[in-house]
């Protein structure tokens, strides 16, 4: 296995008024290319503020990100968001679907964005069908539960083959029965397509679904 | 719907609709008052066309396009006659007046036996206009209503009944006798202008010379010039298309604004999502250009559909003539798309350098 996303040394420091405000103090963290990992902690201490650094949303005040051999500290704006674009899938706690866009509309988008030039179809349906979707391709996003909706992100997050899926408290706002459903296809992806997945939690029990936790504290890995 | 332009739209029905008839109101503008112009003015020319005289002679400021008045004594008539090279003279009172709300009409009053055969004027049914209260219409007029026998006010309170029908249309389309209209502006003996036609019309300058030279003090003019341009000679006519034309730039571009930017705001979330997808900041703003260019292209077709049903209910109401030219629909049609991108330019330039964090937590 290789190295897929190294961290060396984050520091994230919040400008409120005149206040300085650290919110990551110095993390470093190598995650292997297919492993699934959890992040969890207590409010506050830092956990989505080093998510928005991997996946390259904010910049670190210092240290160095390089995810699958390119380094996102070093890159320009424009740079970044074609990183992000190539290489990094979100799924968010509240789901973020476009409400105007079916289910397939919202993955084709996601192929649209990525502009790779192919409409893959087989992939789409493979990836809809493996979250038992397929009955649901024309449904938009208030016409479908929870669960669904997590889904749905989840295969929109999927589709360009990212080579990380970043997770932002993806079962927080589900019940404990879709809670289960949605960590059983991030294990299934991760078994299948040997994603890499790092997923915020607070949930051990999602934790405990994980092959490695990384428990954060005060801006530190502990 | 994969489209996230159309969905957004749909998604937004009566903001749609009110943004679509936002441009749609400017291109109508442009197309109702252009058409309008061109329209008369074409009207105008057409049946001035059909006077054959070669020259017009008149008293200087006597006539205008909009204004006239009988100060032209009717002693020129044998006068005129007696000049080298003149075949024949018509004399003419042009008279405008207030036509219900809608603007100026006109009416001529004509020798008809001179008028109608120096100019191949013919009565299509009826007899010319005799009496002091009959008149002869043109078959445009007469198809609005206004059969022989039937009466007509023309102006004043008196009415007017129609004694005939003639074709084709030239200068006003209400005539009535020359005694008539002379006894209805208490103007005896007077004139507007006298229609002058040459036996030979390549001799026209060296026939104007000579009555120049007979008659100095008075006015003479070519008809081939007069009626060559009437929309270039009226003042200011030009630039108040392009004064129109730039206010409907600036609505449509105002109304695309206003719309994007209530959408971005709305749409911060979802903003901020496509940046968490790697959107670019090109991509966000083709995207929402092209919502602005939809919303545009429709309004421009309302537009149209508009001015179409205006200019038919204006000429079925009043009889104003429209003329919608293709440049002119060329140039609404530019000024809808361009001020509709160029009205959401800044918005979507503001959405595309949101940071996705703010966006993404934004309620």
């Amino acid at each position: 296995m290789s190295t897929i996303l190294k961290a060396e040394n984050l520091e994230k420091v919040y400008r409120v008024g005149r206040v300085d405000v650290p919110a990551l103090r110095g993390v470093s963290l190598a995650v292997q290319e297919g492993e699934f990992v959890a992040v969890m902690g207590p409010s506050g201490c830092g956990k989505s503020t080093m998510l928005h650094l991997l996946g390259g949303l904010l910049t670190p005040t210092k240290g160095r990100i390089v995810i699958d051999g390119e380094d996102l500290t070093a890159a320009s704006d424009a740079q970044r968001t074609d990183i992000r674009r190539r290489k990094i899938g979100f799924v968010f706690q509240r789901f973020n679907l476009f409400p105007t866009l079916t289910a397939e509309g919202n993955l084709r988008l996601a192929e649209r964005i990525h502009g790779n030039g192919a409409d893959e179809p087989d992939r789409r349906r493979e990836i809809l069908r493996m979250l038992r979707l397929q009955d649901k391709i024309h449904h938009k996003p208030l016409e479908l539960s929870g669960g669904e909706q997590q889904r749905v992100a989840l295969a929109r997050a999927v589709v360009n083959r990212p080579a990380i899926v970043l997770a932002d408290e993806p079962t927080g706002n589900l019940d404990s029965e879709n809670s289960e459903i949605v960590l059983k296809m991030f294990r299934e992806l991760n078994d299948r397509f040997n994603q890499t997945i790092i997923m915020i939690t607070h949930n051990p029990e999602a934790a405990a679904a994980c092959q490695r936790v990384i428990q954060m504290r005060d801006g530190h890995i502990v | 719907m994969d489209s996230l332009v159309v969905s957004n739209l749909r998604q937004r029905p009566l903001r749609s609709a009110i943004s679509i008839l936002g441009v749609a109101l400017g291109v109508a503008l442009v197309m109702i008052f252009t058409g309008l112009a061109h329209g008369m003015s074409e009207d105008l020319q057409k049946r001035s066309s059909n006077v054959t005289a070669e020259i017009i002679f008149t008293r200087p400021g006597s006539l205008s396009l909009t204004s006239s008045s009988a100060n032209l004594s009717t002693k020129y008539v044998e006068l005129l006659k007696q000049i080298d090279g003149v075949e024949s003279v018509s004399p003419v009172i042009r008279y405008f007046y207030q036509s219900g709300a809608w603007g100026v009409d006109q009416v001529e009053g004509v020798d008809w036996d001179s008028f109608s055969r120096m100019n191949g004027i013919r009565l299509v049914q009826g007899h010319p206009p005799n009496a002091p209260d009959e008149i002869v219409i043109d078959e445009t007029k007469a198809a609005r209503n206004h059969p022989v026998g039937s009466t007509l006010k023309v102006f004043g309170p008196n009415l007017y009944r129609v004694a005939g029908i003639y074709a084709p249309e030239s200068g006003a389309r209400a005539k009535m006798s020359l005694k008539a209209l002379q006894d209805a502006l208490e103007s005896p003996e007077k004139c507007t202008f006298i229609y002058v036609k040459v036996k030979n019309p390549t001799d026209q300058v060296a026939v104007a010379k000579r009555i120049d030279q007979a008659y100095p003090g008075n006015k003479i003019q070519f008809t081939r010039e007069v009626f060559a341009s009437i929309e270039s000679s009226i003042p200011g006519l030009n630039i108040f298309m392009r004064v129109l034309v730039g206010l409907a730039a600036i609505v449509s571009a105002l109304v695309v604004m206003l719309a994007m930017h209530t959408t971005i705001t709305e749409r911060t979330r979802e903003i901020g999502i496509l940046k968490a997808m790697g959107a670019s900041r090109a991509y966000i703003i083709s995207e929402i250009e092209r919502e602005a260019l939809l919303i545009s292209f429709l309004g421009l077709i309302v537009g149209f559909v508009l001015a179409w049903i205006a200019g038919f209910g204006i000429h079925k109401a009043t009889g104003l003539i429209f003329q919608f030219g293709g440049w002119w629909a060329l140039t609404a049609a530019l000024i809808g798309l361009l001020g509709g991108a160029l009205g959401a330019l800044y918005p979507a330039t503001r959405a595309a350098n949101l940071d996705p964090v703010t966006a993404l937590a934004y309620e």
